[in-house]
C-alpha cells in the first residue's frame, strides 16, 4: 500500500508533525452499523450501543466473554428481595469537568422510558420501580419484586450528565440535543465531535477518562453497510480496522498479507423452531392434503429432523468454516448454558425410521422460512437444512426472506418451521430462555417472543422460580436445568453458533474480539 | 400558459395524493415495523407500549389522516428510527447527492451529446465505431460490478484515489458541499463515473440518431448550399434540431437519478438520500418512506414541467404549435 500517503496529505502532514513518531494518532474504523442518534438511551439496536459505549459509560461493564464487571458501579448487592444497592466509583469526570454522581444515575435511569424509541431501552430498567439516592456515591433500586438479573440488565445503562441533558429529555427535544453535541456529555474514552446520521462519528480522546487515556488522539467511526465496500476502503487505506468480514472474503484475506483477520465467537447462534400448536399452517401431505394433526407435535418428528441436520457439514461447507455446531440456544460459558447436554448425532437412517415410526414413512410436505439479510449465512444455512430434510423425506420448499417480512409475519404466527438467529446479548441465560422457551404469558412477563406456542409446565415454573433467585448458584442450576429441559424437547433445535470476523492493516493493531461483536475504539491498542 | 401551469399542478396533487395512499398501504401489508425493531427481550406490556407511542394501534385510515393533516401543516413527520423530523433527515442528505446526481448527469450529457454527434456526423470513420462500441458496454454491463472494478483499480491496486465516502465539505451559504475541495473532488470521481457511465453511452445514441436522421434533411442541405460553414451549421442547426429528444431524457434521467443513485451510494458508501431510502425500507422506517417518496412524485413532475417550457425555448416548431 505505498500509495497509500497519497490519498490522505492530512495524515502525511500529522505524520511529518510527529517529527517521525511511529505510531498513528488517529483510528479510522469503517463499521456496517451505526448509531441512530447519538442519544444513548434512544435505542438498543447493538451498533447504536457500540457507538454510545464510545462517550458513555455503563453503570455494569460486560467484559470481552459478557461477564460483568464494575463499570461506573463498583459493586453491586441485594440487601433484600426487591432492593438493590449499588456503590459508585469516585472521582469520575464526565467531558465537561464536572463531576459523576449517584443523581446521574437517577436522572439517566428516569429519562429512559420517556426518551426510548422502537428498539425501546426501556427494556433495561422495565424492572426499576424506584431509584433512592443514599449519599452521592451509593444508591438502592428498589425493584418491581425479586429481580435477580438487574446487574445483567445495566449492563447498557449509559449515564448521561444530569446537567448536560437536563433540557434535551423529551421525545421532540433529545434528538436535537445530543446530534448537535450540547447534551453529549458522557463519563466514557472518547468525547463527541461530530455526526451525521449514515455517516461519519467523529471523537476526540478525553484525557480524564477513569481507566486512563486511550491510545487513540482522534477516532473516525465511519458507517460503511455494504461488505466489499468496507473491505476495499480497508485495503486501499483509508481505514485502519473494519467489522464483519463475509465468509468469502475471510478465505481470500487469510492468504493477504497486507491485512490481518481477527476471528471471534458470535453470541449468535440459529435456532429452527418448530410450531408446537394443534393446527399449523404451513404443513400438508405431499399430495398436497391436509394432515390430521401437526407432525412437530409429535417428539418422534423433531428427534428426526434434529437428527437429519449435518451440523459439521454446515459449518464447513456453508460457513466456510465461520461457525460451530450448537446444540443449545446459547454459548456453552455462558450464564445458566449447560455443558452435559449432549451434540445431536447426524444420523439421516434413524431419522426415516423416527418418521415411519411417527406414521409419515413418506414423510410430508412443509415450508421452511428465514431471514436471508440478518445474519452473515442466514440464507444459506436455510438452504442447507432444505435438502437435508428433503433428504429424510420431508419435502421443504425454502424461503429465504428479508427480516422486514420475516419478524412481522413470524409475530402473526404465521409460519410452521422457521429459522432465525438469536443472540444472548446479556451472556445469562434469563434473557433467552425467558423470551423464547416460556409459554408466552404478558402477567408474569416472560415468553414474548414464544412464537411456536411451546409450553412445557415444568420449564414455565423452572423459569418463574429462576426469574426471582437472588442466589446466583441457585440460579444458576436452575436455568442449567431448564436449558436442558427445553433442547430436549426440540420445539427449538439450535444448528449453528456464528463467528464474526474483522481485519486491520496487517500489524498495526492489537486487538481481542468481544462476544457481542463490539468493535471499540478504546480496547484497540497499536501493535508495539 | 396559466392553465397549463394550473393543469400541471392539478395533476401533480393527485399523483403525490396516490403515491402516499399506495406507500401507506404497502408499508402497511407488510407488517408493524415494531416487530422488526424491538429488542428480543422486550415484554408483551413494552411493546404495547412501543406501539401505542408511535401511533400504530391507531386503525389505518386514521394513521393516514393523521399524517395527511400533520403534512398540509408542512410537518413531515419524525423518522422512527433517527427520532429527527424527516425533512431534515432527508434535506442533510440531499446535497450530497445533488452533486454527485449534477456532475455526473452534466459531464454525461456534455460528453455524450459532443461524441454523438461526431459518431453521426462521421459515421464511418474508426473513431466513431469506438465510440458506439463503448457505448454499448456503458449499456450492457451492470452499474455495481463496474463500481467494484473501479474501487478495485483505482482505490485498492493504483491507490489513487479514495476507495469511497465523501471528501472534506466547504459550507456555503449554510450548506456543506465537498466539490469546492480537492479532498472532495477526489472522492467524488469514482462514484461520478459510475453513475454516468450508463447516460454517456444513452446520450451518445440518442446524439448519433438524430444527427444522422437531421443531416439529411433538407434544412442542413439548403443551409449548405446557402454557404454557412459546417460548425455553424452544427451548432446552430443542427443542435437545437436534436435537442428535444436529448432534453426530454436529460430531464428523467436528472431525476431518476437523484431519487434512485442507490446502488453508486451505496458501493461507494456515498451519505445521499439514495442510500437513505434503501435503508429505511429495510427498517420499515414508514415516516422517510412515504415523505421520500411524495418528495420524488413532486420532483418528477416539477422536471417534467421544466422540460416542457424548455422545448418551447429552444425549438421554434414547438412554440409554433402552441400558438397555433
Amino acid at each position: 500500500m505505498k500509495h497509500m500517503a497519497l490519498l490522505r496529505p492530512a495524515a502525511v502532514a500529522l505524520g511529518m508533525l510527529a517529527a517521525g513518531a511511529a505510531s498513528a494518532q488517529t483510528l479510522t474504523m469503517g463499521v456496517r452499523g451505526g448509531p441512530e442518534s447519538l442519544d444513548p438511551h434512544f435505542s438498543a439496536l447493538g451498533s447504536h450501543a457500540e457507538a454510545a459505549k464510545h462517550i458513555f459509560d455503563t453503570l455494569v461493564w460486560s467484559g470481552d466473554d459478557l461477564q460483568i464487571e464494575p463499570g461506573l458501579a463498583v459493586s453491586w448487592e441485594p440487601v433484600d428481595e426487591d432492593t438493590w444497592e449499588f456503590k459508585l466509583r469516585e472521582g469520575v469526570k464526565f467531558h465537561d469537568g464536572s463531576d459523576f454522581d449517584a443523581e446521574d444515575v437517577k436522572f439517566s435511569i428516569e429519562r429512559i422510558p420517556v426518551v426510548s424509541g422502537p428498539t425501546t431501552t426501556t427494556i433495561y430498567v422495565r424492572r426499576v420501580k424506584e431509584v433512592e439516592i443514599v449519599d452521592p456515591l451509593t444508591m438502592l433500586i428498589h425493584t418491581d419484586g425479586p429481580a435477580a438479573t438487574l446487574p445483567y440488565d445495566f449492563v447498557r445503562l449509559f449515564i448521561v450528565s444530569s446537567e448536560a441533558a437536563a433540557d434535551y429529555s423529551t421525545p421532540e427535544t433529545a434528538a436535537e440535543g445530543f446530534n448537535s453535541g450540547m447534551a453529549t456529555i458522557g463519563t466514557g474514552p472518547y468525547k463527541f465531535v461530530s455526526w451525521e446520521p449514515k455517516g461519519d462519528l467523529v471523537l476526540e480522546r478525553f484525557d480524564d477518562y477513569w481507566r486512563g487515556a486511550g491510545a487513540w488522539e482522534k477516532v473516525i467511526r465511519k458507517e460503511m453497510p455494504n461488505d466489499s465496500s468496507r473491505l476495499a476502503a480497508l485495503k486501499a487505506g483509508q481505514v485502519d480496522v473494519i467489522n464483519y468480514v463475509s465468509s468469502v472474503d475471510y478465505l481470500a484475506l487469510e492468504r493477504d498479507s497486507s491485512v490481518d483477520t481477527i476471528k471471534g465467537d458470535s453470541v449468535y447462534i440459529m435456532n429452527l423452531q418448530l410450531d408446537q400448536r394443534e393446527d399449523t399452517p404451513l404443513v400438508r401431505a405431499k399430495d398436497g392434503s391436509k394432515l390430521d394433526a401437526n407432525p412437530f407435535r409429535d417428539i418422534k418428528v423433531r428427534e428426526a429432523i434434529d437428527a437429519a441436520i449435518d451440523r459439521d457439514t454446515m459449518v464447513e461447507i456453508v460457513l466456510e468454516g465461520l461457525g460451530k455446531p450448537a446444540n443449545q440456544m446459547m454459548p456453552v460459558g455462558f450464564f445458566g448454558s449447560n455443558a452435559d447436554i449432549p451434540m445431536p448425532e447426524y444420523n439421516p437412517a434413524k431419522a426415516k425410521d423416527l418418521l415411519t415410526e411417527a406414521g409419515y414413512p413418506d414423510g410430508f410436505e412443509v415450508d421452511l422460512y428465514c431471514t436471508s439479510d440478518r445474519l452473515p449465512g442466514d440464507g444459506a444455512i436455510c438452504q442447507g437444512l432444505g435438502q437435508m430434510f428433503s433428504q429424510i423425506g420431508i419435502t421443504t420448499n425454502v424461503n429465504a426472506v428479508s427480516k422486514t417480512v420475516y419478524f412481522p409475519a413470524q409475530s402473526r404466527l404465521e409460519y410452521s418451521m422457521f429459522m432465525n438467529g438469536w443472540g444472548t446479548l446479556t451472556g445469562e441465560a434469563s434473557y433467552t430462555l425467558g423470551g423464547l422457551a416460556h409459554s408466552n404469558d404478558p402477567d408474569v412477563k416472560l415468553g414474548a417472543f414464544n412464537r411456536i406456542e411451546y409450553k412445557n409446565e415444568d420449564v414455565d415454573r423452572l423459569l418463574e422460580e429462576g426469574a426471582t433467585m437472588l442466589d446466583a448458584d441457585q440460579r444458576r442450576a436452575t436455568y442449567e436445568e431448564a436449558m436442558a429441559k427445553v433442547m430436549a424437547d426440540k420445539a427449538y433445535i439450535s444448528v449453528v453458533q456464528l463467528q464474526t470476523v474483522w481485519a486491520a492493516k496487517a500489524g498495526m493493531l492489537a486487538f481481542t474480539p468481544r462476544f457481542d461483536e463490539d468493535t471499540l475504539a478504546f480496547f484497540i491498542k497499536p501493535a508495539s | 400558459m396559466l392553465g397549463f401551469v394550473i393543469q400541471r399542478f392539478l395533476q401533480a396533487v393527485v399523483v403525490m395524493a396516490v403515491m402516499s395512499v399506495i406507500v401507506f398501504c404497502g408499508v402497511y401489508a407488510i407488517g408493524n415495523p415494531v416487530d422488526i425493531v424491538i429488542p428480543p427481550d422486550a415484554t408483551q406490556d413494552i411493546r404495547a407500549a412501543t406501539i401505542a407511542k408511535l401511533g400504530l394501534d391507531k386503525p389505518l385510515w386514521e394513521q393516514y389522516f393523521l399524517f395527511v393533516g400533520n403534512l398540509l401543516q408542512g410537518d413531515f413527520g419524525r423518522s422512527f428510527v433517527y427520532n429527527i423530523p424527516v425533512l431534515d433527515l432527508i434535506g442533510g442528505r440531499l446535497p450530497a447527492t445533488l452533486e454527485l446526481v449534477l456532475t455526473s448527469v452534466l459531464t454525461a450529457t456534455v460528453l455524450g451529446v459532443s461524441l454523438g454527434i461526431y459518431a453521426g456526423y462521421r459515421p464511418d470513420g474508426w473513431l466513431a465505431k469506438t465510440i458506439m462500441a463503448v457505448s454499448v458496454l456503458g449499456f450492457s454491463v451492470p452499474s455495481f460490478w463496474v463500481g467494484l472494478i473501479l474501487i478495485l483499480t483505482f482505490a485498492v491496486n493504483l491507490g489513487w484515489l479514495p476507495a469511497g465516502g465523501r471528501g472534506a465539505t466547504v459550507t456555503v451559504l449554510g450548506v456543506p458541499w465537498s466539490f469546492l475541495t480537492l479532498d472532495g473532488l477526489s472522492h467524488i470521481v469514482l462514484p461520478a463515473i459510475n453513475l454516468a457511465l450508463f447516460k454517456l453511452a444513452m446520450m451518445i445514441r440518442l446524439a448519433r440518431a438524430g444527427t444522422r436522421e437531421i443531416m439529411l434533411t433538407d434544412t442542413i442541405k439548403f443551409a449548405r448550399a446557402a454557404g454557412i460553414s459546417e460548425s455553424v451549421i452544427l451548432r446552430r442547426h443542427l443542435l437545437k434540431l436534436i435537442s428535444i429528444p436529448i432534453i426530454t431524457v436529460f430531464g428523467l434521467e436528472l431525476g431518476s437519478t437523484l431519487a434512485f443513485a442507490v446502488v453508486t451510494e451505496t458501493i461507494f458508501s456515498w451519505p445521499g438520500v439514495g442510500k437513505l431510502i434503501i435503508d429505511s425500507i429495510a427498517v420499515l422506517d414508514r415516516p422517510v418512506m412515504v415523505a421520500y417518496l411524495i418528495l420524488v412524485a413532486f420532483l418528477f413532475v416539477t422536471i417534467n414541467f421544466t422540460v416542457d417550457l424548455v422545448f418551447a425555448l429552444i425549438d421554434p416548431r414547438v412554440r409554433a404549435g402552441a400558438r397555433a
